[in-house]
């Protein structure tokens, strides 16, 4: 055995150079394979699967503290009562089977030039990469009065779940004619369509069950996601019924007081019968105590394998990081995830990952049956992930021919098949 | 070059690692793991999306042209075709046609 050991370490020695055909056995030959993934959303559980699909010799261990997963895309079809709440969850039996580890519980702090995790209960896992998909935490206290128990009377409903049924409770128990009030954060955060997507929806709700009521949008930015196709949209489904306004017309909440229902503007105050504020977001928590984090809240990396270009060897995806022109999205998380996994394979087998090409497209619905999209396909350019020019671009304004209708039913089997590629 | 060879044919005897090295590099050729995204490798019950695991490269590369050109109609294939190369179609079109259908 030690021969055969110190021959696999010098014909390593001598591939790491020459691109050897075999060099990713290799690195599971000598057992040097451990890579501990934080985080089982999109990003987390879709690299720690393809880590043990691409080579079943690493060994791979998923952090996770929840059991369940609660999947955020199609959550606002939850609030309109066109979807369970069940049909949003996920186990982790799919990720078991395939040969990962899953430790259910939180990573606590990371040492990268130890390179270890240590767990909520103070194990240490050793590791030769690290993959971080934490996706957000909230920074509470950006806007004066919303903080973690404003949230339960002003629910966000950004991390899909109990906020997500207390904001259904709440629209279902408001009186016909009652305003609804949501808040929309500056960029960058998770999900650009979101927010527009779920005041269609909350919209679609209101016209069938309390047509009198309406619905204000307060938003931080004067531009967002797919605005046209909202736009149109909104006129030609709910004349009326939603209004917008943006940033320059006084549409950023400067303070909320979560006893009354108000959200107050620079341009004046308003009294919600539910109020809905997506707050300003930044990288979870562990990010930030992992030193992966910059200034901006959010984690530079590279664009080839997703390094942090402030700690080596630990790869962030998903939300938490910065992506250049990629949005922070479930479909970015995963296929960041799968170009992610099979660059690890490479850097642990001595070489040199190749150039990527990633795709992303996030679909919105505006009603159950009126689906719109903007995708678009990036390259790494100048240290970050760049449009591939040309390509991209939202669905065709003024569409006919059920064209709506049909990317609706695109939609729901995107999420079909991405929550069966990520979860099993 | 020569004197590596014999290392790397024992190295891959030995181990008994995954096969990918040798069709490429793991995970497929640039961009085919975002298309799978849409088109998963296994069966989506429910879904409507067409599968293209298994299908022949030809045809993945005629389809993928004609909704770069836009000779095909289609809902989101001509915006993400147009972000790719003869190339790159024809290596992502011969990576899918060896996956299991
Ligand atoms: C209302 C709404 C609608 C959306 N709709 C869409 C859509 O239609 N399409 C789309 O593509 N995207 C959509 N998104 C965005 C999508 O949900 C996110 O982009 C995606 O979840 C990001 O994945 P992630 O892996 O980065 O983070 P997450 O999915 O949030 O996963 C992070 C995981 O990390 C865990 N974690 C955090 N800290 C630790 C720690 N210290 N130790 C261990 N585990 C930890 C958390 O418990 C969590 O499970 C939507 C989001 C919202 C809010
Ligand atoms: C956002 C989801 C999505 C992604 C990502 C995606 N596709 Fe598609 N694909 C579709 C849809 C939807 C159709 C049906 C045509 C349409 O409306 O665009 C389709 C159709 C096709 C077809 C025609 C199949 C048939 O039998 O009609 C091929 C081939 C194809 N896609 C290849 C690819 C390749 C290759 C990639 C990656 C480069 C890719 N797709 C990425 C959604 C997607």
């Amino acid at each position: 055995m030690a021969t055969r050991r110190t021959f696999l370490k010098l014909a390593g020695l001598k591939l790491a150079g020459a691109a050897g055909l075999a060099a990713p056995s290799l690195a599971s030959a000598q057992g040097a394979g451990r890579v501990v993934v934080v985080g089982g959303g999109f990003g987390g559980a879709t690299a720690a699967r393809t880590l043990k699909q691409l080579d079943a010799k690493l060994n791979v261990t998923l952090v996770e503290p929840n059991p369940i997963y609660t999947a955020c895309p199609f959550s606002n079809s939850v609030l309109a009562n066109l979807r369970e709440m069940s049909q949003q969850q996920f186990r982790y039996d799919g990720i078991k089977a395939a040969g990962v580890t899953v430790a259910e519980t939180s990573v606590t702090a990371i040492d990268a030039s130890a390179r270890t995790a240590t767990l909520a209960d103070g194990t240490q896992l050793s590791w030769d990469r690290l993959v971080l998909s934490p996706g957000i935490d909230f920074d509470w206290g950006a806007i004066p009065g919303y903080d973690e128990a404003a949230a339960q009377k002003m629910p966000h409903a950004w991390k899909a779940g109990a906020q997500t049924v207390l904001l259904r409770q709440q629209l279902q128990d408001m009186r016909d004619g009652g305003l609804v009030v949501m808040s929309s954060p500056p960029n960058p955060y998770r999900c650009p369509p979101g927010p527009y997507e779920r005041a269609s929806l909350i919209a679609y709700w209101l016209s069938i069950w309390k047509p009198k009521s309406k619905l204000l949008l307060l938003d931080s930015k004067d531009a967002f996601s797919k605005q046209r196709l909202f736009q149109d949209g909104w006129a030609q489904l709910y004349p009326g019924t939603i209004e917008w306004v943006p940033l320059s017309k006084g549409g950023k909440v400067t303070s909320v007081d979560p006893a009354t229902l108000t959200l107050t503007t620079e341009f004046g105050s308003h009294k919600a019968d539910v109020a809905n504020v997506i707050p300003p977001q930044k990288a979870g928590a562990i990010a930030a105590k992992a030193g992966v984090a910059d200034r901006t809240g959010w984690c530079p990396v590279e664009p080839v394998a997703f390094e942090s270009t402030l700690q080596r060897g630990i790869h962030v995806l998903g939300d938490a990081a910065i992506m250049g022109a990629m949005p922070k999205s479930a479909f970015a998380a995963n296929a960041q995830a799968k170009v992610c996994a099979a660059a690890i394979v490479e850097l642990l087998a001595g070489r040199a990952p190749p150039q990527p090409l990633l795709i992303n497209t996030c679909y919105s619905l505006l009603a159950a049956d009126y689906g719109i999209s903007i995708a678009g396909v990036y390259r790494p350019d100048k240290g970050l992930l760049a449009d591939v020019p040309g390509a991209g671009g939202v669905s065709p304004l003024g569409a006919v021919g059920g064209l709506r209708g049909q990317e609706a039913l695109y939609a729901s089997s995107w999420f079909r098949t991405i929550t069966a590629e990520t979860f099993g | 070059m020569g004197r590596l060879l014999l290392p790397v044919l024992v190295l891959a005897f030995l181990s008994g690692g995954p096969a990918q090295a040798a069709d490429g590099p793991p995970g497929g050729p640039p961009g085919a793991s975002s298309c799978t995204g849409c088109h998963a490798p296994m069966k989506v019950t429910d879904s409507v999306i067409p599968r293209i695991a298994g299908r022949k490269a030809a045809d993945i590369v005629t389809f993928m042209r004609e909704y770069r050109s836009g000779a095909w109609p289609s809902s989101v294939m001509g915006r993400i075709a147009k972000g790719f190369s003869d190339p790159e179609i024809d290596a992502i079109a011969a990576w899918f046609a060896v996956q299991p259908e």
